[in-house]
Formats: C-alpha cells, structure tokens, sequence
C-alpha cells in the first residue's frame, strides 16, 4: 500500500485514479442492488397482479329480464397477487330489455368511478356523486360525465343470459377497457 | 442557473446543513499507519447493513406477514416477481456474508489487538452486532413460513423455553401458546423494526469511535512512524473499502444465482415429520447440543455460548494481564472458538450430508416443496399456505371421495364398511382374501351380497387349485401394471373353465350376465368408473346392488378421477383422466399407450351407462342455470343433480335404469328392501318347462360340479363326492334347486334363478 500525503503530479493523478475508481464502484453497488429492486418495484406496470372475470359470467335466466332495468352481481374467481378468492363478487351491472335485445350497463360511473342508481319513478340512472343523470337508454343527460353509461358484452344461451365484465378508463371520452 | 447563483445555494444550504462539511470530516478521517485491508471491515459491515435494509424494504411491497399469507406472498416474490427471487436471494445469502464478515472482524480485531483501549467500544458494538446479526437471521428465516422456517423457530422456541424464564420469554416471542399470526407479526416486527435499529446505534458507535481516534496503526507500530504513515481515509482507503464490498457483492451474487434465490420450501405443515435443521450459521450450536442430551442440554444452549460471549466481552481487558500471559489467554481462547464453531460447523454438514435418512426426507420435502409453489401460481385460497394443495386435482378427487364415498367403503382407517374395504382394493391380496372369505367385513359382509359366495378355505380350496385361480382372476383385471405369471393363469384359466364352480355364477366374457359380476376387466378403472356409475348393472352387481347410481351426481371427469383415485390405492397407474372420461364413446381407441389398456378392454361395455347418463343429465343441465347457478364455479354436479331432483325432474335413478334396460323399480335406497327376486322377468301365466333353455342354464349353473352329463365326475365333483344326478323325481330335483342339499355343497338356487329357469332346469335334469 502507498503511504504518506498525496502531493504532486504523479499522485495527483493517482488520487484521481482512486476517485474515479471509488465512485465507478459505489455506483456499480449500487445498481447491483437498486437495479432489481427497481425491477422489482416495477413489476406491476408490466405485468398483471390482479384478474378475473374476463370471460362470459351467468346472471340469470332471460326471462327475469324486462324494460325495468334489474342490477345484477357479477361473481367470478378472483386472482388477487398471491391469493385466488373463489367466487366473489367482482362487479355488477344494470340489465334490462330493449325491445328484443338485452343490454348490461356497467354500474361504474364513466366520469369517477362512482356507483350508478337506477331512479325507478324517473326512468333515469343517477350516479349520486356528482349529480350524473342518464336516460334508460345509458345516453348522458346532465353532469359531468364524459360519456355514456358503458355497457357490457351480452350473450344469452339457452335462455341463460351472460355478461362479461370489465373495466374501463374513467374520465375520458372514448370507452377503453383497463387491460 | 448561473454559476454565482448556484454558489450561494450551496452556500446556503451548507450554511443550514453542513453537509459539505461532514462530509469533509468523513473523508479526511485519519488512517493511522497508512492504508490496510484490515481496515474494510466498517465499511462492508455498513455497506451489508444499508444494502440489507434497502432490499428488505422492497421485500416489504410484497410480503405479507400472516399466517394465511406469509408463504403464498413468498412464492409469489421467489416465483411470480420480475426479479424477486434475486432480490430475495440478495436478501438471505446478504445475511449469511454478514456474520461471515462479522466474524472474521472480531477475528481481525483480536488479531491485531484493535480492541485496546480507547477503542472497546468498537469491539464491543462488534460483539453485538454479531448477536443482532443472528438474530436478523433467527427472526428472518421463519418469515416466508416455509416447513424450514416454521420448524426452525419452533425448535428455537423450545430451546429458549429451557432458560430460566424461557416459557414466558416464548410465549412473548410466539404470541400466545401456539405458532400463528402473531409469531409472525412478532418476529416480522423484530426483524424490521426493532433489530435494525438497534444495529444502527451500534454501527453508530463504531463511526464515532472512528471519527474521534481514526483508523488505529498497526500493533507494535511506534507513534512517531505511525503519525509518518498516516493517511486520510479518502480517497485510497475509501477505494479499497469499495473493492472489498464489490467482491464482497459478488460472492452474495454468485450464491444468489447458484441457488436461484433462495430456498422456498412447501408451506409450513404442522403435521408433516419435517426435519428441522438451523440455518448453517446456527447448525454449530445444534450439533454442540447433541454432546449434551438430556438435562444437561441447556449446558450446550446456555452455559457454554454464554462464557464465549463473556469471553468475548472482557477479552479487552484480559489481554492486558501479566505481560504476555493474558495475550496468550486471549489469543487461545479466539483459536477455541474459532475451531470449535468452524469444525461443529463442517461436522454438522458433512454429517447431513452422509445421512441417508435425513438426505431422503429432504428430497422428499423439495419434491413437495416443487409441487407445491407449482401450485402456488395460479393463486392460493387465502386459507393460509397448505390450501395450496386444494388445486392438487388428486386433492379434489379426495374431497369427493371423503364427500360420496367414505361413508360406505374404507381406506386409511377411515370409513364406513357398507361396502367393500378399498384398502389396497382389488390387489393380489385383496382378491385371494375375497376368495377365500368374500362374507368378511372387509369385503361383502354388510351388503346384499353377503352368503351369496360360499368361503373357500384352505380344505376346499387347495394351495395348488388357489394359486392358479388368483393368478387367472388378476389377468383377467387386465391392467399392465399387473404382472402375470402367464403359465400360472393358463392353469388357473383351465381350472375355472372345467373344475372350479366359480363360473357357474360368473362370467368372463365382456358384457355377459350372470349371477355374480362379470369378472372381465374386474378391478380395473374403466369397471370402477362403471361401478360408481351404476353397480346394478346386469353384468355387474345386478339386483344386489346397494351402492348409489353416481352417473347422475357426478360428471365424467369426477367419476374417472374417483376411479383413478381408487386404483392408485393399490399401487396402479392411472389411465390419463381425459383419456377415458371426455369422451368415453370414441376416445378409448386413441387413448395414449398403455395406460388406457385397462380402458380399451371394455369399450363395448362403456358406452352403455354414458348413454343412460347423457339422457339423465340433459334436463337436469337444463333446468339448474335457470336457477342462476353460475357454471363457471365450477358446475357443481352434484348441486346441479340435486337441483334437478328437487324441481321434481323425472327421478334421475328412474331415467338411468330405463335406458340402462333395469328394472325401473330399483329404489333409491335398496339397502331398506328385502332381497328382491333375481331378475323379474315377464312370466307367463302357466309356466311350462323349456327343456331346452334348461340347458344352457344348466351348463352356466351347474355343469362345473355336476360334470355335462350329471354324473358328478368333474374333479370338484369327485373329491366332494357328488351323487349322479340320474333318478330322481321331478319334484326332488326342484326341491334339491330350490333348497339346495343340506350337509353337501348343493346350495339354494331359490335366489339365483327365476321360477321359469328352476322348472327348465329340473326338466333338463329330469331327462339325464
């Protein structure tokens, strides 16, 4: 080992050497370590921690649907990180005919994400958050929301009515579902 | 920013920080003596300290410390995580470099008598970070609730138990009397929060005790040559501090790659015989103990780490006795601790490691370890680690197995004994034991079978006929995991075809009815899964039948699986589920190798109840989603038949029967009826006897005793010495079928055939 005070060209650089030297390898501790636990930290962004109910639930039979518009629970399992829940509620949905077509609404205010009521002697839903009326037909009325009640993808098989659930962007105009 | 402006920023905040300044100080610390490698032992300890805690606080985003949790959220980190097992790794093998490096410091301070005064404080706050150190470990290792972990703290806690006081100390540390969320809670706590701030205050002592005297110079060194050589720390001391930490980081990478991580075992399982051993920093003291047994135990966990510790504590002082005297004391009592924890330690290892016994349990522990995180994926039932094994499908099956079957049949000592045991079911052993005693509780004795097969002991059934008979009936199983002495079973085959009376009242043949089952493929999957369906099948259990038709309670892959589950039981292979039970019309054929044998033997047979069931299940799958049962939970069969039932659906035995073509007065609980009439065949009005169907009855019935021509002379009818049957009236030959022959092995036929059958038989006998 060297000894005695730095002092002078050749050390100078030598101290200089040691310094660089010093920070390169502290950096390179460092990432050692920060490096995956950023990775780790990260790790939600890239791939998906929670999931369920992305396929066809049944709700009910066709015929306990009419004009009036009926809420219904979605139960499905649930993946939630390390944990799998069986069949627990996931969501629900506003379900009624139109004409001969059924149409599932989902319950999940498109302006904040709040609950929507269905105002039986209105005709009208409401999410009571921010004051947001919507016709029967899910169309906006008055309020913030930015666009129209989102409906559900709807089936009915055998006279056994089925909806896929899912979730969409809150806020903005365009109905994008949350992947 | 111009460069005045960023001046007086700094200014300013150095003036209200002093950060420039520390920093200052930090870096002009003295080295006395010039720049050493001895002297990067603070450094990797503080380096090994902040790595440890930024690494456990991202553990942390994902770690749940519960019961329930704890292991599920572990494999998710070590499985599931981008770069968690590294992560994890870095954290446990950090901890093993860590007292590795703890010890070899008070090594070096020994050595180099870096302990004299005035820097005890540093060998002092040493001595505890190796015990917080330890402890980390000890409070760590049982986190992710593994079987290591949870064995281990177990096994800690009852060595702690045997101090003065210990009971108490446990039941703080555990939480209450028993493992659960609070030990874990407990130890999570200590670990986290309280252990490394204790080991922040004593690295704190160490960095003041450095700031106020520096580096100390060598030993021996004179004071003046001392203060020639004396450097500052930055930057050469500094550079070789971080190139001990780089390779100090790189042996704590290798491990960590070498071992993917770290060890995850199968969930903590309280009723596992797991083999708890210490981590390899403690596995000295646990083979210490093994020189102590019994009450002189605690000598081993107490008394001697305690004098080491207090060996440790006052080695400062001791040095300093009598001239060299005291050094030497110091010096030989390091070099005793030292060999003895090193040499316990490899004693320990290698002692493992030569240990077969230990060697097989741990393999099987990281097979279920590997199935179990393999499970682990597709989420755990927050019912705490074990229910991972609820998406074992052979889990599954026993929970339909403990749901449907046990009631009546038996296993592992559990069970009812309605039917037949399915201990070993349908081996080599359980078939001799049901030939020579079928009325036995363990097979037919509390069903309608019971009396219908006369015993075969011994005297009527010899060594030399017995085997043959065996080895015949398990070819006749015809699955190829059975080995067959194939000469044995020709002769067995021969004996049951001409001398044995077993053929009067079963047949061989695929799908033919008799008395008794139909012995093809008997045993097998594919005529368990046919059982379970439906017993009184005609070439099955008949009219005797008392077991419940499942065809309608349970689906084609839950059937399958149960028979699966009962041929396992014996040891057998299992034909793959899908194989046999999606489509058990047209697959057979293509089923993978031989492990559908035991299905293709009788494809012909199986198609008939999976017709009768498709039937059945139609409008009971019609009618229950209208219920608003969601089938994706798993379309419980068993609700869904329930449901059906209970809507008043035609009764589901009813439709079975129908089109399995059975009496369709067969009751949902014929165990309650009296044994009814074989076969309840039309009958007409006045019988008149069929000579000529007596016949063949008589060939199926009674040809094997009475020999062709009624003379008796078959072997069986000559060592029983049977009578000719030439002679007698019609009405003593009836009288003989129907009653049977007191005192002879001529036994009722009253049961066993119809009125119809009895009179074609008598006339047949009649014209001998």
């Amino acid at each position: 080992m060297a000894q005695g005070e730095d002092n002078g060209g050749a050390a100078g650089s030598r101290r200089g050497f040691l310094t660089v030297g010093f920070g390169a390898v502290s950096v390179g501790l460092a990432g050692a370590a920060l490096g995956p636990a950023a990775a780790m930290i990260a790790h939600p962004l890239g791939t998906a921690t929670t999931s369920g109910a992305d396929t066809f639930v049944p709700v009910g039979g066709r015929t306990s649907f009419s004009e009036d518009p009926v809420k219904v629970d979605i139960f499905a399992d649930r993946v939630d990180a390390w944990n799998r829940v069986i069949q627990v509620k996931v969501g629900s949905a506003w379900v009624l005919a139109q004409g001969d077509e059924l149409v599932a609404f989902s319950t999940v205010c498109p302006h904040l994400g709040c609950g929507i009521d269905y105002v039986a002697d209105k005709k009208k839903f409401l999410c009571a958050c921010h004051n947001s009326w919507f016709s029967i037909e899910g169309g906006v009325e008055t309020g913030p929301s930015p666009r129209a009640m989102d409906t559900l993808e709807t089936k009915v098989e055998e006279n056994l009515v089925q909806i896929r659930y899912q979730k969409f962007k809150q806020g903005i105009e365009g109905k994008e579902p949350i992947a | 920013m111009s460069g005045g402006k960023l001046d007086a920023l700094v200014d300013a905040v150095e003036d209200r920080l002093g950060l420039i300044s520390s920093w200052e100080g930090f870096r002009d610390r003295l080295v006395h003596g010039g720049v050493r490698l001895r002297h990067v032992f603070p450094a990797l300890i503080t380096y090994l300290f902040v790595q440890q805690a930024v690494l456990g606080v991202v553990l942390a985003t994902y770690y749940s410390p519960s019961a329930t949790d704890a292991w599920a959220s572990t494999a998710y980190i070590q499985d599931q995580v981008s770069m968690g097992w590294f992560v994890r790794g870095l954290h446990y093998h950090g901890t093993s470099v860590f007292i590795i490096v703890l010890g070899l410091w008070l090594g070096q301070m020994v050595l180099h008598r870096a302990y004299k005064a005035p820097r005890e404080v540093t060998w002092w706050a040493a001595i505890g970070m190796l015990g917080i150190g330890l402890a980390l470990g000890l409070t760590g290792n049982p986190l992710p609730w593994d079987q290591a972990g949870y064995w281990g703290i177990l096994v800690e806690l009852s060595i702690t138990e045997q101090a003065p006081g210990g009971g108490m100390i446990r039941t703080l540390i555990q939480g209450g009397s028993d493992a659960g969320n609070l030990s874990i809670l407990r130890l999570y706590a200590l670990h986290v929060f309280v252990l490394p701030a204790v080991f922040g205050l004593l690295l704190w002592l160490v960095s003041r005790q450095r700031a106020q005297h520096g580096l100390p110079a060598p030993d021996g060194m004179s004071d003046a040559e001392a203060h020639k050589t004396t450097q500052r720390y930055f930057p050469a001391q500094a550079f070789l501090d971080v190139l001990a930490m780089a390779a100090v980081a790189g042996i704590i990478v290798a491990l960590t790659m070498h071992d993917h991580g770290a060890e995850l075992l199968g969930p903590a399982d309280p009723t596992e015989n797991f083999q708890a051993r210490p981590e390899w920093y403690f596995l000295f003291l646990y083979k210490l103990r093994m020189f102590f047994e019994g009450p002189l135990e605690p000598v081993a966990t107490m008394v001697i780490p305690g004098a080491a510790v207090t060996f440790l504590v006052v080695a400062p002082f001791v040095d300093k006795i009598g001239g060299k005297f005291g050094r030497a004391l110091v010096l030989g009592g390091m070099a005793v601790l030292m060999t003895g924890t090193v040499g316990l330690t490899i004693y320990g290892v290698q002692s493992d490691a030569a240990d077969e016994e230990f060697q097989k349990s741990l393999a099987a522990t990281e097979k279920s370890a590997t199935e179990a995180r393999a499970y682990a994926k597709a989420g755990v039932v927050p019912l705490g680690g074990p229910a991972v094994f609820f998406n074992d499908p052979e889990y599954q099956t026993k929970m339909l197995y403990k749901e449907h079957c046990q009631g009546c049949h038996s296993l592992d000592g559990q069970g009812g004994d309605e039917g037949p045991s399915l201990e070993d079911y349908s081996s080599r052993a359980w078939v001799s034991d049901l030939v020579r005693n079928a009325n036995d509780d363990r097979f037919f004795g509390h069903t309608k079978m019971k009396d219908e097969m006369d015993p075969y002991p011994e005297e009527d059934l010899p060594a030399e006929q017995f085997e043959p008979l065996i080895e015949y009936l398990m070819q006749l199983q015809g699955d190829p995991g059975v080995v067959i002495d194939e000469a044995l079973a020709k002769k067995g085959a021969e004996l049951w075809e001409d001398e044995l009376e077993c053929n009067s009242c079963h047949e061989v043949e695929a799908g033919e009815e008799a008395d008794g089952p139909n012995l093809h493929g008997h045993g097998s999957q594919a005529w368990v899964a046919r059982v379970i369906r439906d017993s009184s099948a005609g070439d099955l259990f008949g009219d005797y039948a008392a077991m419940p038709k499942f065809a309608d309670k349970l689906s084609d892959e839950e059937i399958h699986a149960l028979a699966a589950f009962v041929v396992k039981q014996r040891g057998l292979e299992p034909a793959e589920l899908t194989d046999a039970a999606a489509a058990p019309e047209a697959e057979g054929d293509d089923a993978a190798g031989d492990d559908a044998a035991a299905d293709d033997e009788t494809p012909e047979a199986e198609a008939a109840p999976a017709e009768a069931e498709g039937e059945a299940a139609v409008p009971a799958d019609g009618e229950a989603p209208a219920e608003g049962e969601p089938p994706v939970e798993g379309a419980d069969a068993v609700a869904e038949g329930e449901a059906a039932a209970a809507e008043g659906e035609p009764a589901p035995e009813a439709a079975d029967a129908d089109a399995a073509g059975e009496p369709a007065d067969a009751a949902p609980e014929p165990a309650a009826k009296p044994k009814p009439k074989r076969k309840p065949k039309p009958k007409p009005a006045k019988p008149k006897a069929d000579r000529q169907n007596g016949r063949v009855v008589y060939g199926k019935k009674c040809k094997s005793c009475h020999g062709g021509t009624g003379k008796g002379d078959t072997k069986f009818g000559k060592k029983n010495n049977i009578s000719p049957l030439s002679g007698g009236s019609r009405a003593s030959i009836k009288k003989a079928i129907v009653n049977g022959v007191p005192g002879t092995k001529m036994k009722s036929y009253a049961k066993k055939l119809t009125a119809q059958e009895i009179d074609d038989v008598t006339a047949f006998v009649k014209s001998l």
